[in-house]
């Protein structure tokens, strides 16, 4: 098991430029949800569905702004459609910051398998979307480097986290 | 009451002058026949339901200007949720310009739930002025209000349509995006 620092990844966030969080937390996220809150120099928004908050980053980045959307696998699969149109066709490059449930207990081989672990990276290969895995703070290097990525060919790409944040 | 829609958008377009006015679906595909303008934005294909979602966004992106996003009732109900984050978040300078025609009017014309009340539904949701427009008469009175007074405001406005569409044109989306923020002079 592993983990990452909410407080670092907070740091590395802002460092990158990014002015803006669209944000449906998961459990693994809660820590980075709650850094995020707690910094004045971020703000962060809470959409009811990912579909929306994609539409709503693509209009912030359109505005001239630079969001980063973090999400769960799950509502990564619910808002297909909102990143094919506003992500994907329209060269948008919003940087994801995807949690990767299931991934904790499928890692070790423990039973059952969440439905939603099998599919998160083959997911993102079907969408092109490029992406680098996120377990521990040695990776946090993977945010800056595909936020590179997406500003570099204007299309979104993607950080999986595999576990959860710690404060 | 109803309104003819595309005597809606003429009184709107007569009125607009540097707001940006995002379109989506068959509701609003009469537009263009009334407004060329580089601060329109045509959504259409960018994702089922999510016009008002993006408005919301470049709203909040851009407080000195105005977004008015016209969308159909159908389209609504995809996103509803995003009522109540316009609830939350809306900021001052947008204007939600709902088109009621009570059906699904790209697909046919199915109907939906004949009981939705997007008025109470809107206000529910937290938005902070919520209105019901019935005739043209009073949205030409109302506009210059909806312009400038602070919101954001989200107009429930019943319309028809007599007169033929034009056909769905499909452009680039990357480009869409770049003349806009181009307009906007986001670099």
């Amino acid at each position: 098991m592993s983990g990452v620092s909410a407080a670092q990844t907070v740091t590395i966030i802002k460092d990158l430029g990014f002015t803006d969080v669209v944000s449906i937390p998961d459990g693994e996220s809660r820590h980075l949800y709650q850094a995020l809150i707690d910094d004045p120099e971020i703000e962060v928004y809470l959409p009811t569905r990912e579909g929306e908050g994609i539409a709503l980053a693509a209009g912030l980045w359109v505005g001239g702004r630079h969001p980063l959307v973090v999400l769960q696998n799950t509502g990564l699969m619910e808002a297909g459609d909102a990143v094919r149109g506003c992500g994907i066709g329209p060269s948008i490059p919003l940087l994801l910051l995807v949690g990767w449930r299931g991934y904790p207990a499928a890692s070790i081989g423990a039973l059952p398998v969440d439905s939603a672990y099998p599919y998160t990276e083959p997911l993102l290969r079907a969408w092109e979307i490029p992406h680098r895995r996120l377990m521990s703070d040695e990776d946090l290097g993977a945010i800056g480097e595909m936020a590179a990525v997406a500003a570099g060919t204007s299309k979104p790409a993607a950080v999986v986290y595999g576990y959860a944040f710690t404060p | 009451m109803t309104i003819e829609r595309l005597d809606l958008f003429s009184a709107l377009a007569a009125k607009r002058t540097n707001e940006v006015v995002i379109t989506t679906m068959t509701a609003t595909l009469q537009w263009p026949l009334v407004s060329e303008h580089e601060l329109d934005f045509d959504f259409l294909a960018f994702g089922m339901g999510h016009a008002a979602d993006f408005g919301l966004g470049l709203a909040l992106a851009r407080p000195e200007r105005k977004v008015i996003v016209l969308k159909g009732d159908g389209g609504l109900l995809m996103s509803l949720g995003s009522l109540v984050t316009i609830g939350r978040y809306g900021p001052p300078n947008l204007l939600v310009l709902l088109l009621e025609n009570r059906n699904y009017e790209m697909t046919g014309g199915q109907e939906f739930a004949a009981g939705v009340d997007f008025v109470t539904v809107a206000r529910g949701a937290g938005v902070a002025n919520v209105e019901r427009i019935d005739d043209l008469g009073s949205f030409e009175r109302e506009l210059p209000r909806l312009l400038t007074e602070p919101g954001p405001h989200f107009i429930v406005l019943p319309v028809t349509n007599s007169e033929p569409l034009p056909p769905v044109s499909h452009t680039d989306h990357s480009t869409r995006v770049t003349n806009l923020r181009a307009a906007l002079g986001v670099g």
